[in-house]
């Protein structure tokens, strides 16, 4: 009972720092015109990848809330597999077909170039 | 050229937009170990195109909309690199960027070519006074070479073989880039041409009464072996567009503009074998597959036309096969309330430090609230879902403010008592600051 309660609260503490490590990276009004977040930049595929996961929408293009798509996403985000997805920009002209592995290099790239620029860092 | 060779299927070039009109195909290029065909168009963006039925795999942009159309397409065991006029992006097959260069010499590249570094160094060129080596590993810029000629096109045989803006052909020699030889092929300018193994073949055009440009009736052949020209090929239809068959070394494959396909072999070059690609207007484009099982024709209508024998088309001989997405196993959905735990989902297996880990960082926790003086907050125009109005306090937006120095200062007056470890952490920052 106790360690069911302790996971949980371990895998809730998992879940919300890895949202926020996205949180800080996503639209930062700093990056805008730096050309690895541009349309051929290697850090296009973050925006794609938020898209992915929490803009999901249905064949009549309504809004799919799916959370179990949300969290496994995320978990695999985390440990970074070598599963590979499609990613489609919004005009669905460019699709990429990346693994959560390089994915997870890039926001830890990105992060640690904010983390860098901080004052703390 | 078998006889059971025909169109095996025909798609129209994607429009670069979603209610765009379709554009041309700018470059065209087979991949070496997939069964993919590469394109590029006017803006910039690469497309590739999956096996005998064309399917859309990736498709990305190699430099912005503004630099324009995409030049040519190179393919190693890495990826791809892609040549703009004025940059060269290297992507992997699957799409994710592996570099992009741009360079202050990079003023109007046309041309590309690998060298004696087998497919891990390329050498670009154009109507610029500069070539440029890369590596293709690094992905950077590791010698330039200034050049008295101008190039158009580049291809890699025993020589890097270039055509001029002129009509002329320099062969280069693929370590040190100097021009071992010169070969005046046509008057006026080179159309299309290839290299391969012993023979350099070209199609070209004259000028007629001074002032028209007419495609030449004909194909000029150079011997590297004998480095002499041997006698042109006759090709009454006028020829646009050539490649040496890949696998038959002194087979070529010539087409007019009007679609009319002729193999011929170079040294017996009285037998041939004809055909007639059905467009409408004129082609643009001609490429063969490696495999030499394969042959892609692009038109102004902005089609895509694949040939080849319905049973055995196919683009490389022994194909790594194609990384699409991993197929997702179909999960139970689950009863999403307020107790779900965050964890009846799971973490895949891992062995290396998880994205979420968080970095030793010290936070401020507990802070006052930032205060507003009264002239910020009277400026404001309040309305029912709050107040609103320029921001005048002299701070950017979102920047995080020491609340604990400003309520000092603004008690400066009145200094109050200090606990012991309030003192200790000012001291602790002068250190820090000193």
């Amino acid at each position: 009972e106790l360690n069911t309660e302790l996971f949980r609260e371990l895998e809730n503490g998992r879940v919300a720092r890895l949202l926020l490590k996205l949180g800080t990276v996503n639209e930062r009004q700093e990056f805008d015109g730096d050309r690895s977040w541009s349309e051929n930049g290697e850090r296009y595929m973050l925006k794609l990848f938020r898209d992915y996961v929490f803009h999901q929408v249905d064949g009549n293009g309504n809004p799919v809330l799916d959370i179990g798509h949300m969290i496994r996403c995320l978990s695999r985000l985390d440990a970074g597999t070598d599963e590979r997805i499609c990613l489609t920009s919004r005009d669905e002209q460019t699709s990429f077909v990346v693994s959560y592995k390089e994915l997870k290099k890039q926001l830890g790239n990105a992060f640690g170039e904010l983390l860098k620029g901080s004052k703390q860092g | 050229m078998d006889g059971d060779w025909d169109e095996v299927s025909r798609i129209l070039f994607p429009p670069p937009g979603v209610h765009a009109l379709p554009t041309l195909v700018t470059t065209m290029t087979f991949d070496t170990s997939q069964e993919l065909l590469w394109t590029g168009n006017d803006y910039g963006r690469v497309t590739a195109f999956v096996g005998s039925e064309l399917q859309r795999y990736t498709s990305f942009k190699a430099h912005l909309a503004s630099d324009g159309l995409v030049r040519q397409i190179l393919v190693n065991d890495k990826g791809v690199v892609i040549l703009g006029s004025r940059d060269v992006h290297m992507a992997l097959r699957r799409g994710v960027p592996l570099w992009h260069i741009r360079h202050d010499e990079m003023k109007d590249l046309r041309c590309m070519s690998f060298t004696s570094k087998g497919t891990t160094e390329i050498i670009v060129a154009g109507f610029q006074d500069v070539m440029l080596v890369i590596d293709l590993n690094k992905g950077e810029v590791v010698k330039q070479v200034s050049t008295e000629h101008q190039y158009s096109i580049m291809k890699r045989g025993r020589y890097i073989c270039a055509a001029t803006k002129t009509g002329s052909v320099n062969l280069l020699d693929p370590v040190s880039f100097a021009v071992v030889k010169t070969w005046n092929a046509h008057s006026a300018l080179i159309n299309d041409m290839d290299a391969q193994h012993d023979f350099i073949v070209t199609c070209g055009y004259s000028l007629r009464q001074g002032q028209n440009y007419m495609l030449d009736p004909f194909l000029n052949v150079f011997d590297i072996k004998q480095m002499s020209s041997m006698p042109p090929i006759p090709f009454p239809a006028g020829a646009a567009y050539v490649r040496m068959h890949p696998r038959m070394l002194t087979t070529s494959i010539v087409v007019s503009q009007t679609g009319q396909m002729h193999v011929v072999d170079l040294m017996n070059p009285n037998t041939s074998n004809v055909r007639q690609a059905n467009v409408l207007t004129y082609l643009s484009m001609f490429e063969i597959a490696p495999a030499g099982e394969a042959m892609a024709l692009a038109d102004p209508e902005c089609y895509i036309h694949l040939w080849g024998s319905h049973s055995k088309l196919h683009f490389v001989d022994l194909p790594t096969p194609i990384e699409f997405a991993t197929p997702e196993e179909p999960m139970p959905p689950i009863e999403c309330t307020q107790d779900t735990p965050l964890n009846s989902i799971g973490l895949p297996y891992y062995r290396e430090l998880l994205a979420s880990a968080w970095p030793d960082l010290v936070s401020d926790v507990g802070a006052p609230p930032v205060r507003f003086d009264a002239k910020f907050i009277n400026g404001l125009k309040p309305t029912d879902f709050g107040l609103y109005g320029r921001n005048t306090r002299g701070f950017r937006r979102n920047q995080a403010e020491d609340t604990r120095n400003v309520n000092m200062s603004a008690n400066a007056g009145l200094k109050a008592p200090k606990f012991l470890s309030e003192k200790a952490r000012e001291s602790a920052k002068h250190d820090a600051k000193s």
